[in-house]
């Protein structure tokens, strides 16, 4: 595992995907940063407007069993550090294997 | 608003004309004597398909283009099938509301039919349920050819059963879309300088606990700061949810809320909706609900 030093040389999309990738073992992992789109926002005046916003796509064998607020919690819990450091909002699409086959 | 005084007549009621017109807000008022008497005198309208007085080619086309209201077929629209509703035509044109007795209820005229008729199935469904829709599309809709149908349709109505459809009466309200009034934020505080007698927390927990719903959002529900709690409150609206809002960006009312939100959640993110004292999850969560329509049968007692 990277130290934490290196880490942080990384971009904040790349640092996610190495924290979710490993912890969820996930089939699919999509990160996009959107922070462009609410950089105008009233909220986020005074911060740089970057690196703010993402879209998540997830699928894990891991959030079998969970509800949508579990799998959430689960996403934030392991991004916590991002989330005090400057990351505001997260939309995440977690599904099981299962769930995207059926479709 | 803006009102179209068409003439000057003293002591004359005024038909209340219903116009849902998402673009031009104004609404249109005619003056014309209405009494309970069957023969009207209506002094510029002519009672005739054509009104020779004012000699508008075009007025005279869309008059005859819009069939009598006694020759236009009804559409049924059935509380039970949708299908018949999405019959209506989305275009510009007048429409005729008959109640479950078949008697008219109201005239309105619109820019979009469908729409307007699908929001008085919603607001007073019991005059609307089961019943007819008279429609005549208008094929030149400007206002003043729009407002030549509504008038023939008008007249006659009131030609043939001598009076004003009840929701025309001046003064009724019932048709007319209204903004629907929306419940003010929760406050925590009622200022900075007010101090806390019990912890944070605390307050948050009595909050979401005592309400059903509990919306804590970016900005107050009538002007949402941030589009993921313009969702929620979009969806929540949509859904006729009863629901108290609190704006966590309210450093005045709400100091602190940001944070110790947060932890008392465990949820990094705004907007936080609880239900029955629980945290159903953010924005994502709530339109997969909506999406499944879950919503009005999670949300609505």
């Amino acid at each position: 595992m990277a130290s934490r030093g290196a880490n942080m040389m990384l971009s904040r999309a790349n640092r996610i995907k190495t924290k979710l990738q490993s912890a969820l073992e996930a089939t699919v992992l999509e990160v996009e940063d959107v922070s462009y789109q609410h950089a105008g926002h009233a909220a986020m005046k005074g911060t740089s407007g970057q690196e703010t916003h993402f879209n998540l796509k997830i699928v894990s064998p891991k959030f079998d069993g969970q509800s949508l607020v579990k799998r959430h919690r689960m996403v934030y819990d392991l991004l916590a550090d991002e989330l005090q450091s400057g990351l505001h909002a997260l939309s995440i699409v977690a599904k099981t294997p299962q769930e995207t086959s059926a479709k | 608003m803006a009102t179209i005084n068409l003439s000057p007549t003293h002591s004359v009621s005024y038909l209340r004309l219903f116009s849902s017109l998402p673009q031009n807000t104004s609404a249109l008022s005619l003056y014309s004597p209405v009494k309970a008497k069957p023969s009207l005198s209506l002094r510029y309208i002519s009672l005739k398909p054509y009104n020779t007085d004012t000699d508008k080619p075009r007025a005279r086309l869309v008059a005859s283009a819009v069939k009598n209201l006694g020759e236009t077929d009804p559409i049924v629209l059935l509380a039970e099938n949708e299908a018949a509703a999405s019959e209506l035509p989305s275009g510009t044109g007048v429409y005729a509301i008959y109640d479950k007795n078949d008697e008219l209820q109201f005239i309105g005229l619109s820019r979009n039919i469908a729409a307007s008729v699908s929001a008085h199935r919603k607001s007073v469904p019991e005059l609307v349920g089961a019943v007819k829709v008279r429609v005549g599309v208008v094929d030149e809709p400007d206002r003043e050819t729009l407002t030549q149908a509504w008038k023939s349709w008008m007249e006659e109505h009131i030609k043939a059963n001598g009076k004003v459809p009840p929701g025309n009466e001046s003064g009724n309200a019932t048709w007319m879309r209204q903004p629907p009034k929306k419940k003010a934020d929760l406050r925590l505080t009622p200022g900075r300088n007010v101090q806390l007698t019990v912890p944070l927390e605390e307050l948050i927990d009595k909050l979401v606990k005592e309400n059903k719903v509990v919306a804590f959002i970016k900005g107050s529900r009538s002007a949402p700061l941030c589009g993921f709690s313009q969702r929620v409150i979009g969806i929540l609206e949509s859904e006729g949810v009863d629901y108290e809002s609190v704006d966590v960006l309210d450093e005045e009312h709400n100091c602190g809320l940001r944070e110790t939100l947060k932890k008392y959640s465990n949820w990094p993110t705004f907007p936080q909706i609880f239900l029955n004292g629980e945290l159903v999850g953010g924005c994502d969560i709530l339109t997969s609900m909506y999406e499944k329509g879950e919503v009005a049968s999670s949300f609505k007692k």
